[in-house]
């Protein structure tokens, strides 16, 4: 870790719409590093990290909303903070994940800094909006020199740090459905302390039928290079009745799905065991 | 004394400023002409020799004034810590103080090392050209253990220390190299009266490299003046002894060595002796007639200034089946960094407080320092007895557990009281509160009623509790020169100036001294201003540390104000035509005779008249005495009125993730008497906080290089407020110390002790395990139920 507070230099540009921004990352592409927040941007910068030009979304005020309607479902402009979203009380109703990775989401200063698309856009296998959202199987919108592109989140994630995003494409929105009936969800993680990064974090979204499960989605964190499913536990729970078997048989097929590592906020062993406690409680929250 | 203000719950002389942030730390200074210092440290490698530094680039960056590499400051070696100032000098030897640090290094032995330093109009400028320094090193091998660093064949640190032993006991002071004391009957030391004990516990213990994350940065402004004198502001605990090793350093009179202490956000031992001091000053040296600022950022605080000693602290014990304690055998083997830095002070510490503890047959422990390549140890809150709260109180809890004794009991039969030996040995207790701790804890906590509650608990989630006992010190006569110099002016209205170079890290210090003088007095107290930290008017002092100020401090304050206070009686006697002893002055300065109020004077009046009207002018003569009054005392302490103190505990352990949340704490102090509560109780919280820290989140990590991989506080974890438990303080003042001022005993470090002991038995009550490596992370818990085979239902 260096020893200095002084950004690189850079410059900074400061659009004022969409199609502004859209013409700028068009021109500088892979030089240019798009911020809302800055609390990622911002602090990677005094580690070293360094384009040539960093535009900021601080006066596209068009991408500042948290949108919800029971037909479109739930739409976050770039600009929405996590505070934004965690105040939203739709969000609290309708998608609990959502609501408590935006809430618990680092520091109240950085949820008054930070958005919801930036935790998204960063790619931190550690993130936890990212995490939410990948169960709530949102999509993003960019703007792009070709016209607006939606990507399902389940094709955005492509390795650690690495996504789907072209170099000149803006992501002015996340999309999550419309809460159907009979939808759960829900989102937890581990920490070292309460203020922290998730050392692995896990959220679930269901649908529950007369106590059969007809859909899931589980998502983990932090135990991959990237945020991730687990297909073969989805599988075992579609069609069947949640029962204390059929959870014990979830826990048991998670560690092999996983990939952890050792690092300074735990190890791979911690990782893997608590990831099956982690998942059961989940979805346990969820249908509670 | 109705205007009595000790023991009372006033604000804080300080807590204006603090609030409002106008109060201004080192960091705030901007000066006329003020230039920025930036310390370039060695960040790639744990140990290196520096090759080349080619500061060709930095020069042409805008605004750069000079680079200072190696040889371009002073060549004289010198040691951050000040043992050599606080000790008698044959103890000085033992200790060995090695002045083998340099400003900039060609030999860098933990990575930040400090190589050389760019000085700049502006910190930008600064920040800017020391990137731009290129620096080439010749990497060499590293050692990170005691293990790696005793090897036969491996680098040797320093020629005064062969095989990288740092420190040991001393044979001249400590037969045997060990210390404690033999059974009284056989003769015996320690584990050699094993076979003698129906019950043996021991365990391998591995405590943590802890940081003080203290508030401020650490900062400084240093300025080489047109008259030749050299000032420091700096955020030091100790700006006296730093004062002189500056001038050491710098080859310069004490009277052109000038060092001011400013407002200081904390300190826990970090700010002992010089940190950037030397850094400053020499860049400072360098270009006459400006000031140069240096400060850390806080990311430099883990890889430049001293951590809590890590190591292997293994421990025995044994009893009788009835409990009696027959002997503690010990060894802390701890990991020194790459300088000779507190000397083994903390290794020998965590000894003494076994040694104060409880009243075994025999105790012996030893104890040894290695270098290492990361950065030295030195000094944090507790110095020694963190790590012994950890070590000892575990076992003295299994031993009760074994034995099927109350560990609670147990503790109050075997704890040392009046006239056993404290922490050092000949100087015996004075007093002694802990029954009364242990009782209002176990009250206030509902001990016993949760004990039964839990003892048939079920499922996934588990409760426990835990209780440690702990001695500590008031200041640490006579293993140092425990020495405080107050002047108390006597200003022209009656109103009083105290000089005293007293520091106040935030603990409340200069409330707690400025309420001592109002009451030796009888005045208010806002009649009494305290000046300190000026070198150039403030008396020798040894600084804030050891628990120290109130204690050893707080009598300077007293002796200097009664010395004020009988000159103005002894004024007043003479215009009175009265006997000293027949006078009385009230609160609101009248001196008069006893039982006779019409003869009185006001003290004003004399303190004016000794100034400005000692001369009538028609008739020529004297009027009242002339002279201004002061007091003063140079205080040497003569004991160290250890406290004791009890903290219970209970956690909840989650066994399927291992995690720990601590619910409630409740610690009592044996205070004495509390001279200002909510300083008191804001030590006590604030100590719990690191307390836990170490029991369950806090250590440095390193790579295998020896490049630290959480100088941040987004990887280094401290409790924050949301993980603090519910915590009731209780300040227990049924034994004031007969020989303390005003009977109050320390409680600057005391906190630390009583949570780590009592929650790392909590934890192991919850769980039915033990663990032996702090801190208790959630990884170690679930590791350690794995390999139990337990199964919680």
């Amino acid at each position: 870790m260096p020893s200095s507070r002084i950004l690189p230099e850079f410059e900074l540009l400061l659009p004022e719409s969409v199609a502004e921004a859209v013409k700028l990352l068009k021109k500088y592409k892979d030089k240019a590093t798009v911020m809302a927040g800055g609390t990622d941007v911002i602090v990677s910068g005094t580690q070293g990290f360094a384009t040539p030009y960093v535009i900021s979304l601080a006066k596209v005020s068009e991408l500042d909303y948290v949108k919800f309607s029971k037909s479109g479902g739930l739409r976050i402009g770039a600009l929405a903070t996590l505070q934004n979203v965690a105040d939203t009380k739709e969000v609290k109703a309708n998608y609990p994940a959502l609501y408590k990775s935006a809430a618990i989401n680092g520091t109240p200063q950085t949820r008054n800094m930070g958005t919801v698309v930036g935790n998204v856009m960063r790619a931190s296998p550690s993130g936890d909006c990212a995490c939410a959202l990948l169960a709530l199987d949102a999509k993003i919108v960019f703007q792009g020199p070709r016209g607006k592109r939606e990507v399902a989140i389940d094709d955005f994630f492509i390795d650690y740090k690495k996504t789907d995003r072209k170099d000149d494409e803006l992501a002015v929105e996340i999309k999550v459905p419309a809460p159907k009936k009979g939808v759960v969800s829900a989102f937890n993680r581990i920490t070292r302390t309460t203020l922290d990064l998730s050392k692995v974090n896990a959220a679930v979204c269901l649908t529950v039928e007369k106590g059969v499960c007809k859909s899931v989605r589980i998502a983990m964190g932090a135990v991959a290079p990237k945020t991730i499913r687990l297909f073969e536990s989805e599988n075992l729970l579609k069609g069947q009745k949640i029962s204390p078997s059929i959870l014990e048989a979830i826990s048991a097929s998670i560690g092999g799905q996983l990939s952890p590592i050792d690092d300074v906020r735990s190890t791979a062993e911690y990782r893997r065991d608590v990831s099956a406690v982690l998942v059961r409680r989940t979805i346990e929250e969820a249908i509670a | 004394m109705s205007t009595s203000v000790v023991g009372k719950r006033i604000p804080k002389i300080d807590s204006k400023e603090k609030v409002l942030g106008t109060a201004e730390y080192a960091g705030d200074m901007r000066m006329k002409g003020m230039l920025y210092g930036k310390v370039v440290r060695c960040m790639e490698y744990a140990h290196a020799r520096v090759k080349s530094i080619d500061f060709k680039e930095a020069l042409k960056v805008p605004g750069v004034v000079k680079c200072l590499g190696p040889d371009d400051v002073t060549q004289k070696g010198y040691n951050t810590t000040i043992m050599k100032l606080l000790v008698p000098e044959e103890f000085c030897e033992v200790f060995g103080e090695i002045a083998e640090m340099y400003v900039f290094n060609k030999h860098v032995k933990y990575q930040g090392d400090a190589v050389c330093g760019v000085i700049a109009e502006t910190e930008e400028a600064a920040e800017r050209a020391a990137a731009k320094i290129k620096i080439k090193y010749e990497p060499l091998p590293v050692v990170m253990t005691a293990e790696e660093s005793k090897k036969p064949g491996t680098f040797q640190f320093t020629k005064l220390k062969p095989g990288n032993l740092a420190g040991e006991f001393d044979e001249r002071v400590f037969p045997g190299k060990a210390y404690g004391w033999p059974d009284a009957e056989t003769g015996k030391m320690g584990d050699d009266l094993a076979d003698e004990c129906d019950l043996i516990v021991e365990g391998n213990f591995q405590v943590p490299k802890q940081k003080q994350c203290q508030m401020e940065n650490h900062a400084y402004v240093a300025l080489y003046d047109d008259r030749d004198k050299l000032h420091c502001w700096t955020s030091t605990q100790m700006p006296k002894p730093v004062q002189v090793l500056l001038a050491e350093l710098f080859e310069l009179p004490m009277s052109r060595m000038r060092v001011i202490q400013t407002v200081v956000g904390g300190g826990f031992g970090v700010r002992l002796g010089m940190i950037g001091e030397p850094h400053a000053c020499a860049m400072a040296m360098a270009v006459p007639g400006r000031p140069v600022k240096v400060e850390f950022l806080r990311e430099e605080d883990w890889l430049a200034s001293e951590t809590r000693f890590p190591g292997k602290y293994d421990m025995k014990m044994g009893f009788k089946k009835d409990g009696t304690p027959v002997f503690v055998e010990a060894n802390f083997c701890a990991e020194k960094g790459g300088y000779y830095t507190h000397g083994n002070g903390p290794v020998f510490c965590a000894a003494a407080f076994v040694h104060g503890m409880y009243k075994w047959r025999s105790m012996r422990q030893r104890g040894q320092s290695y270098f290492t390549n990361v950065v030295p140890t030195g000094a944090y809150r507790g110095y020694g007895n963190p790590q012994t709260s950890f070590v000892q109180e575990q076992l003295i809890e299994e031993a009760c557990y074994k034995l099927g004794l109350d560990p609670v009991e147990w503790r109050k039969k075997w704890h040392k009281s009046v006239g056993d030996e404290t922490w050092l040995k000949g100087v015996t207790y004075a007093s002694d509160g802990l029954d009364d701790c242990i009782d209002q804890a176990t009250k206030a906590f509902k001990w016993y009623e949760k004990k039964k509650k839990y003892a048939k608990q079920k499922g996934k989630k588990r409760r426990g509790i835990g209780m440690a006992v702990m001695n500590h010190t008031s200041g640490a006569w006579p293993m140092l020169l425990e020495h405080t110099v107050c002047t108390a002016k006597l200003n022209e209205d009656c109103t009083v100036e105290l000089m005293a170079s007293i520091s106040d890290l935030g603990t409340g210090g200069h409330t707690a001294m400025t309420q001592m003088a109002a009451d030796t007095l009888g005045w208010p107290m806002e009649d009494i201003h305290l000046k300190s930290g000026d070198s150039d008017i403030c008396g020798f002092d040894i600084g804030a540390h050891a628990s120290r100020t109130v204690y050893c401090a707080g009598p300077a304050i007293i002796e200097a104000c009664e010395s004020v206070k009988k000159q103005l009686l002894e004024r007043a006697a003479q215009l009175l035509e009265a006997r000293v002893e027949d006078l009385e002055m009230n609160s609101k300065k009248v001196i008069s005779v006893k039982g006779n109020p019409n003869k009185s004077i006001d003290a004003r009046d004399i303190t004016k008249q000794g100034v400005y009207n000692f001369f009538d002018p028609v008739s020529g003569k004297q009027i009242g005495i002339p002279g201004q009054i002061q007091g003063y005392s140079s205080f040497l302490a003569n004991h160290c009125s250890p406290p004791f103190g009890a903290c219970l505990s209970e956690v909840e352990v989650d066994t399927e993730t291992g995690q720990v949340n601590v619910l409630e704490l409740v610690n009592a102090h044996d205070i004495g008497r509390a001279i200002h509560p909510p300083s008191v109780e804001g030590q006590l919280e604030g100590g719990a906080q690191q307390g836990l820290g170490f029991v369950v989140s806090e250590d440095i990590y390193y790579d295998e290089k020896g490049l630290c991989l959480n100088n941040d506080f987004t990887d280094y974890k401290m409790p924050g407020p949301a993980d603090m438990p519910q915590a009731k303080i209780l300040l227990v003042e049924s034994a004031p110390d007969p020989i303390a001022p005003m009977g109050a005993k320390s409680c600057g470090e005391s906190a630390l002790m009583g949570p780590i002991g009592s929650v790392a038995n909590a934890i192991a009550d919850a769980i039915g395990i033990r663990f032996y490596e702090a801190p208790i992370t959630p990884e170690r818990i679930l590791k350690g139920i794995k390999e139990s085979g337990k199964i919680f239902q």
